[in-house]
């Protein structure tokens, strides 16, 4: 009877989470069916079946408005912090898990307090100095802001590097390598996992980070997609052709990349949260 | 002295990370605090306040009674999110921990929302729930109950509501896989243990499960009050830059944003002559509300460990 219960309310569960994911899959399928549609159709005809679809929309934002462009900027922005990410918090790790130094423990300290702070508090003080360093308006500025915001990786690879058994090290310097190439050729490969799954973690935020290209891309040949799509979603029976359009383009090429690396995605972000 | 750094190595692998993180994320920091007490709109002249920016935050009506929406607002976002989204993150976790049927699929369909930015998110939430071609409005009409229709996201009493639904939808997936991870650190000794003592399938998640990942839990839980506090984009994106009708859907992120940089723009627009002074005064009460719960968890986690 106990068990009947049990199995019941298991079953209950495993229901909602497949409605709750058929749900997700439903508004694909309805957003990917309107971006083919006419406007005026759609907002006279809401909800009509119709044969009448055409990549319409979808030549307009390309040929257009440069969506391409768009991706561009997004791309170069995600790629340049990514790299600035990935060596400025390895070398910093590798050398406070690695090396045994005076106030060490501050300095891991140090690293953590950006977990506490989001730039977005920070963003005056930022905003004057990068007015000063003539960065507003240029990729650089968003850049330098994102691939700061290391603390979190710092701290997962501080705990890789500090495991690490020294005798790999050793072996190396006895070889001659000395300590910048010991750590490229040999200490940074071994990390190679734990970049991965953290740098996952930052792309997300990278790639849909909203408030700091907003803040400094104002000409309209640097925005992000972010900023590309809210153009059109804002007003929103004025423009919804392109923004169902525009929407698809963006999500669906993400949706199957990430499908495809699903496995290794999850579960690098599963790890990356523990030792978080 | 070259001598002495190469006996130091690892100050060459600290340094570069050390500039940028300085600059940009502690420095930053300090300079607010400073600047806090200056009356300055980052152009004119700046002249030294003292205390007087806090006093003002607080005895002026008209910053006060945004303050206040502000905060309640965020603090109702973190409520929803601790009290109905962690439990259900923790479920759901639990059932593909369990390897329940599809749960590959499943997971990746709950967490693919994740991967959508922002505007996009609140976009299809709004061609569900707009009152003229919404979905919701649409179905309600097929079924013959049209005179339930509503203009769903103009009700400024569910604002923070359906706010709290798109970030839900959008931010699910990370908490969850966040615990599938902490769940599959679990050693399987206990499991075994309560499977043979016939413990039922949410006995073990209850009282094996549970206890085992309960500092991922605080942890999650002071991210969650993190981001309750310094979110932005929902708000900014379905309500502008006055956070909806009447600040409905107005947070702290936003109330500092459109003090800091005017109230139409990032820059031109109308900036108040203090713009700056009072920015980074709203900036450094959000670093201390957060400041305060940060060290309040750090206490929780560490009395456990006694």
């Amino acid at each position: 009877m106990d068990r009947d219960l049990r199995r019941i309310s298991v079953r209950i569960v495993q229901g909602l989470i497949f409605i709750y994911a058929g749900f997700n899959i439903l508004m694909l399928i309805y957003t990917i069916y309107n971006s083919m549609r006419d406007r005026k159709e759609f907002l006279s005809e809401t909800f009509a079946f119709t044969t009448r679809l055409s990549f319409g929309n979808y030549v307009d934002l390309i040929v257009k408005d440069g969506y391409f462009r768009f991706v561009f900027n997004s791309l170069l922005i995600l790629g340049g912090a990514i790299l600035l990410a990935i060596i400025l918090s390895s070398t910093v790790a590798y050398a406070l898990g690695h090396y045994n130094f005076k106030g060490k423990k501050f300095w891991q300290t140090y690293f953590l307090v950006g977990l506490m702070f989001p730039i977005q508090l920070g963003i005056v003080p930022v905003f004057l100095l990068m007015k000063r360093l003539n960065l507003i308006d240029s990729y650089l500025s968003v850049i330098l802001i994102c691939g700061a915001s290391i603390s979190m990786s710092v701290f997962l690879l501080t705990n890789f590097f500090a495991h690490l058994p020294e005798e790999i090290y050793e072996a190396a310097i006895l070889d001659g390598a000395g300590e910048f190439r010991t750590f490229v050729q040999i200490m940074f490969p071994l990390a190679s996992p734990v970049v991965f799954s953290m740098s996952i973690l930052t792309a997300v935020n990278i790639w849909n980070q909203f408030f700091v290209p907003l803040i400094f891309l104002q000409s309209d040949a640097k925005k992000t997609l972010p900023l590309l799509v809210m153009k059109y979603t804002r007003k929103l029976l004025m423009t919804i052709d392109s923004a169902f359009a525009v929407s698809i383009l963006t999500i669906v090429p993400i949706i199957i990349i990430f499908t495809i690396f699903s496995r290794r995605i999850l579960d690098g972000i599963a790890e990356g949260g523990v030792k978080g | 002295m070259l001598a002495k750094l190469k006996k130091r190595p690892y100050i060459f692998f600290l340094i570069p990370g050390l500039i940028v993180y300085t600059a940009l994320v502690v420095y930053p920091i300090i300079s607010a605090m400073q600047l806090s007490l200056f009356r300055w709109n980052g152009i004119g002249e700046k002249v030294f306040v003292g205390f007087n920016n806090y006093k003002a935050l607080f005895t002026d009506d008209y910053l006060m009674k945004q303050f206040a929406n502000a905060l309640i607002n965020s603090i109702k976002l973190f409520l929803l999110t601790t009290l109905i989204q962690t439990p259900l993150q923790i479920i759901m976790a639990y059932m593909i921990y369990a390897n329940m049927k599809g749960h590959r699929f499943t997971h990746i369909a709950i967490f693919a929302p994740q991967i959508i930015s922002t505007p996009i998110i609140v976009f299809i939430f709004r061609i569900l729930l707009d009152s003229n071609v919404g979905v919701v409005n649409n179905l309600l009409e097929l079924a013959g109950l049209g005179n339930l229709a509503r203009p769903w996201l103009g009700i400024p009493e569910l604002g923070v509501a359906f706010m709290y639904l798109m970030i839900t939808w959008g931010g699910f997936g990370i908490g969850m896989t966040f615990f599938l991870g902490a769940m599959n650190m679990v050693s399987k000794d206990g499991l075994e243990a309560a499977y043979i003592e016939c413990a039922g399938f949410w006995q073990r998640l209850f009282l094996v499960i549970l206890p085992q990942i309960k500092i991922t839990v605080i942890n999650l839980v002071l991210v969650g009050y993190i981001y309750s506090m310094t979110m932005f984009d929902f708000s900014y994106i379905l309500g502008g830059n006055t956070g909806g009708i009447d600040g409905s859907i107005d947070v702290m992120a936003l109330f500092f944003y459109r003090i800091a940089f005017g109230d139409s723009n990032p820059i031109g627009g109308k900036i108040s002559e203090n713009s700056v002074g009072m920015g980074t005064t709203i900036a450094c009460v959000l670093f201390l509300l957060i400041f305060v719960i940060a060290l309040l968890q750090i206490f929780l986690i560490n009395r456990k460990d006694d």
